[in-house]
């Protein structure tokens, strides 16, 4: 540049940019020319020595493009043009398998409100009581919520408009984010407007391509997906092991104890209560660990948060442990909530960051001022009064497994006082099942529950198969299907869904097939 | 207090580069050459001057960052811990990861997450706040101030909590609650989604559509029901982060094209069709090509035409994102398709999300009923992600059934705002090249993109439009290249003519302070770029 600027320029001041670039190039070759002449007369040998350098770098470089396209095969355009020609396409989806077509079209169809009791208008077209949805505390289709909601509608509209830093951030979105973390204990909460892709914002915010995760075997999909995106390097330990998670970690750090380069993060990444088996994470034992082999704990308390614990706070609650304990706290607000959107409780420092790199809150718009208000008021009804929710729920919980397990040939899975219960036929039943002593595949077992369902449904029972993409779970759970206890049951609709059940599981598995 | 003050020393440091400026005098017109009418405004001529001065700035702001770590550290080591491998952990955030948000993000954090109340219109209520510490607090001063709002993607006015939309909104939320608390395929279908699902077809012409309860997650979980190991994906380099992350967990390979180049796609194409899969040789399964239709930090469409051309040539699958250009573009509002008069079934994957400018949340997919029906069952938005609120359901159906003129009571009013919308985005576009600013974009793309360069640009002017009661939306590096910081303008239909003079006028008044009319004076480059709005 500074020897553009000493050579004269043209009179006019239209100077031309590629005008200009010439200027340059004459005035630096010039400037090459005089300092070899000068070199020269100084030092041939140097001289002669720069040339050989230069050259070599030019062979260098010239050399490395050819070693560069690993195995690509050289082609004429014409091979280009017939390979083109020739290459087809896989269907962009394939065909749905039969089992799955009727899947689709015997798909549970709500006409009005979800609640305790929803009218269908697929199959019997009944009103039915509902233990298929996440309405652990009742909150959903709760009159005052609503009521609420309906008026804010009228201030906040629907859609929010932007992402969070683009005047997206909404006045209620700060309140409620300082009640969450208040709730919790924790410093500091941020919210997300969908709380599945919460986990996949958060992780990868903090656990990146060299860091290392130990996580649950059992975790639920959001938390698998969240770990791949991650890219770090995943042990894996047995679900809710902790002998076997303390072999993984001691293993690893033995490994790391070599290592030259820096200190990578280790996270232990597992659920609260867990989606896909309804039992709970050890917590207390996890945190002991957690200091001696110096890991961070990321917990998905997408299920536990306002159902665990004594004031319905989540595990630390549940466990009386120091909400710090857990570094990164990821809850939900769609299911004991009843409203939408997921939340992260964690440090100021770590919050602040998640502003800037949380990939679901960056670049999407924040949740809409309607739910953010349904759950800020749902959050404050269970603040201040647990003991109208926490204890039916657990009651309601412990009363139907009970009831459940009284049921021959049913397995009934999860911790007692969890509100999510999974059942399946046990491995003799179906085998009973069998006429020729075949065996069951997948879709078998799949198609045996929802028969179970549908029995259910014809007693007035909403039931769900738990549904999973098959070929994307990293190990298929087992299937099953998946009901859920509300505080809002009574008595007689936990013992009218232990009958339905009792009285599908006689029809199924009488059956022969 | 404190804002203006900051504001006032950002002034001095870009009238600094300013006066630098004239005394060298070396260059006057940044664009002197010609210009091709052909080449997009940054192309190639960008202003050598202003280039140098922001690589410039960003090399002392990053110097300074480093200095002041160095010595910060030194002589307060106790705000660095956090930074550090303390007690066996290694620090959250890195050193680097952190450097940039720290010291050059901090700088300019009161032009971000600014909060608001109430609806973000055509006006907006921001929480008026302050900071005492440098940007890391900040405090509310209780008080409200509204503004004009050139920020939110509200581009048909939809925004709103009156009117005929937030009424069937209310008489939804009467009639089915709030939420599921279920996925879609468990228990979470209801006879509101099936009809809002319904619409979304009908609207963007396909056979079916999935509606999903948020946008990014539209992307980001459906794309790996799409495409997968063996499976090639081919993305625009500027695609959204939503589209990355679906990539990213399909387990496609993946190649990136230059952001709109046709000729960039075939040649990638040609090249991994030919080659196959790399080390096997294998023929790809399939290829997806992802573009967007209104890519929203340059106000470009995609050249749909003529990427129909490539597909129809070498039969790829077509995924279009029309996150921005559902309901902007199109004189029917229906998107890119309609904007260039193509066949929306011509598109493998229509994706598009509500959030805009149907003043809603999340999205949809759309396409052919076999692709639909095995999404319901294979998306993992579908199957495991909380289906869609009532509130927002109804929002969509209300507002499209307006733009379609389904409503009887309000037959026209659709049509009147997507007019509204062409009207204002072309005015405002066209007076600000008028003004002799430098902007980017297509024409009648309702965003507006206007080149600030220089760092020390971005915040004074998104704060100078503050202090005139405009909220805009500026963008920096890493969202865009380094050189080519800018501001954002999102014209709505809910803008009057007076709305869209006021900000003129101040904007005008902002760049005379700001020095940003790069074209004045240069009448052949402002005329092709007027030409290129006509
Ligand atoms: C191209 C594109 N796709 C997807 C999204 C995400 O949409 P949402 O904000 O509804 O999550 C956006 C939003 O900014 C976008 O620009």
């Amino acid at each position: 540049m500074e020897s553009a600027a000493n050579t004269p320029l043209p009179e006019t001041g239209d100077v031309s940019q590629r005008g200009l670039l010439r200027t340059v190039w004459d005035v630096s070759f010039r400037i090459v020319i005089r300092y070899i002449k000068n070199s020269y007369k100084d030092d041939p040998f140097r001289t002669f020595l720069e040339v050989c350098l230069v050259g070599f770098i030019i062979w260098y470089m010239t050399k490395q493009k050819y070693n560069i396209g690993t195995n690509e095969v050289v082609l004429t355009t014409k091979e280009i043009d017939e390979l083109c020609e020739d290459w087809k396409p896989e269907p962009l989806v394939p065909e749905l398998t039969e089992f799955e077509r009727e899947t689709l079209d015997k798909a549970v169809l709500i006409d009005g409100p979800n609640g305790i009791r929803v009218k269908l208008a697929s199959g019997s077209g009944k009103q039915v009581l509902n233990f298929a949805s996440y309405n652990f505390l009742g909150f959903i289709n709760s009159p005052d919520i609503e009521k609420r909601a309906q008026e804010m509608l009228r201030k906040y509209g629907v859609g929010s408009c932007g992402p969070p830093g683009f005047y997206g951030t909404l006045d209620v979105h700060m309140e409620l984010e300082k009640q969450l973390a208040a709730f919790v204990g924790h410093s500091s909460a941020i919210l997300y407007s969908q709380a599945f892709t919460t986990t996949l914002s958060v992780i990868p915010c903090f656990s990146k391509r060299g860091d290392i995760i130990v996580a649950d075997e059992g975790v639920a999909f959001s938390l698998q997906q969240a770990i791949a995106l991650s890219r770090s390097k995943v042990y894996w330990y047995k679900h809710n092991d902790m002998a076997d998670l303390e072999r993984v970690l001691a293993e690893v750090n033995a490994q790391l104890a070599g290592r030259k380069s820096a200190l990578p993060r280790k996270f232990i990444i597992t659920e609260g209560l867990f989606q896909n088996t309804g039992d709970i994470t050890p917590l207390d034992a996890l945190v002991e660990l957690k200091h001696k082999y110096k890991y961070r704990i990321i917990l998905d308390e997408s299920l536990s948060f306002g159902v665990m614990g004594k004031r319905g706070a989540g595990l630390t609650d549940h466990y009386n442990l120091d909400p710090h304990e857990v570094d990164l706290m990821i809850g939900a607000l769609n299911n004991a909530i009843g409203a939408s959107g997921g939340f992260c409780c964690a440090d100021k420092d770590l919050v602040e960051h998640q502003r800037l790199s949380g990939l679901g809150y960056c670049f999407s718009a924040s949740m809409p001022g309607i739910l953010t208000v349904a759950a800020a008021d749902a959050l404050h009804s269970l603040e201040n009064n647990p003991d109208d929710y926490l204890p039916a729920m657990r009651e309601n919980s412990v009363h139907l497994r009970t009831l459940l397990r009284r049921i021959q040939g049913l397995q009934v899975e999860g911790s007692n006082e969890s509100p999510v219960v999974h059942i399946r036929l046990t491995p003799e039943t179906l085998v009973r099942m069998k006429r020729s002593g075949g065996a069951w595949t997948k879709t078998d077992i799949d198609r045996v529950l929802t028969e179970l369902t549908d029995e259910a449904q014809k007693d007035g029972v909403l039931l769900t198969r738990s549904m999973f993409v098959d070929e994307h779970e990293r190990l298929m759970p087992n299937s099953s299907i998946r009901i859920c206890v509300s505080a809002a049951h009574t008595k007689k609709d936990i013992e009218k869904c232990a009958h339905a059940v009792k009285s599908a599981v006689s029809r199924v598995t009488s059956k022969k097939r | 207090m404190g804002k203006g003050q900051r504001a006032a020393t950002a002034y001095k440091s870009t009238e600094y580069i300013s006066q630098q400026r004239d005394e060298d005098g070396l260059i006057t017109h940044p664009f002197t050459a010609a210009p091709t009418s052909s080449s997009s405004l940054l192309g190639d001529k960008k202003p050598t001057f202003t280039l140098v001065t922001t690589y410039l700035s960003y090399l002392m702001l990053i110097v300074f960052a480093h200095i002041r770590d160095f010595f910060g550290k030194i002589f307060y080591p106790g705000q660095y811990v956090q930074l550090r491998e303390q007690n066996g952990f290694a620090p959250m955030v890195s050193d680097f990861e952190s450097l940039w948000s720290r010291r050059l993000y901090g700088r300019i954090r009161d032009c971000f997450n600014r909060p608001i109340t109430g609806v973000a219109g055509g006006h907006v209520a921001l929480l008026e706040r302050f900071s005492r510490d440098f940007n890391r607090t900040f405090e509310f001063t209780g008080r409200l101030r509204n503004v004009l709002n050139l920020a939110s993607y509200n581009y048909l006015g939809f925004a709103q909590s009156e009117g005929p939309c937030a009424d069937t909104v209310e008489q939804a939320m009467r009639e089915h609650g709030l939420t599921q608390g279920s996925s879609r395929a468990e228990a979470g279908r209801t006879q509101l989604l099936v009809e809002a699902e319904e619409t979304v077809a009908r609207f963007v012409g396909a056979e079916s559509a999935l509606i999903v309860s948020m946008g990014y997650a539209t992307n980001a979980l459906s794309i790996p029901a799409l495409v997968g190991k063996g499976s090639l994906i081919v993305s625009d380099e500027l695609n959204h982060s939503s589209l990355v992350s679906g990539a990213r967990l399909s387990g496609a390979a993946i190649r990136v094209f230059r952001h709109n180049s046709t000729r960039d796609l075939e040649k990638v194409l040609r090249k991994s069709i030919s080659q196959g899969q790399p080390r096997t040789h294998r023929p790809w399964r399939k290829i997806l090509v992802v573009i967007e239709g209104l890519y929203s930090m340059e106000g470009e469409f995609c050249k749909l035409p003529e990427v129909l051309e490539l597909r129809r040539k070498y039969g790829f699958y077509l995924f279009v994102d029309e996150a921005h250009s559902i309901g902007a573009l199109g004189p029917r509002g229906r998107g890119v398709c309609d904007h260039f008069g193509v066949d929306p079934r011509e598109v493998d994957v229509l994706m598009g999300t509500f959030t805009k400018s149907f003043g809603a949340a999340g999205g949809y997919i759309a396409g052919s009923r076999q692709l639909i029906d095995y999404l319901r069952l294979h998306s993992h938005s579908a199957v495991y992600a909380e289906a869609m609120s009532v509130p927002v359901l109804a929002q969509v159906l209300s507002s499209m059934r307006m733009i379609m003129g389904e409503d009887r009571e309000h037959a026209l009013e659709g049509q009147q705002r997507l007019d509204q919308l062409a009207i204002n985005s072309r005015y405002f576009a066209r007076r600000l090249v008028e003004l002799g600013f430098m902007t980017m974009g297509d024409k009648g793309s309702p965003v507006i993109p206007l080149l600030l360069f220089n760092p020390a640009k971005i915040p004074a002017f998104s704060r100078e439009c503050l202090e005139r009661n405009i909220a805009v939306v500026v963008v920096s590096y890493p969202a865009t290249p380094i050189i080519t910081g800018r501001v954002r303008f999102c014209i709505s239909a809910s803008h009057t003519r007076e709305d869209l003079d006021f900000a003129l006028k101040q904007i005008d008044e902002i760049g005379d302070l700001l020095e940003l009319k790069m074209v004045k004076g240069n009448d052949a480059h402002m005329q092709a770029a007027l030409k290129k709005l006509e």
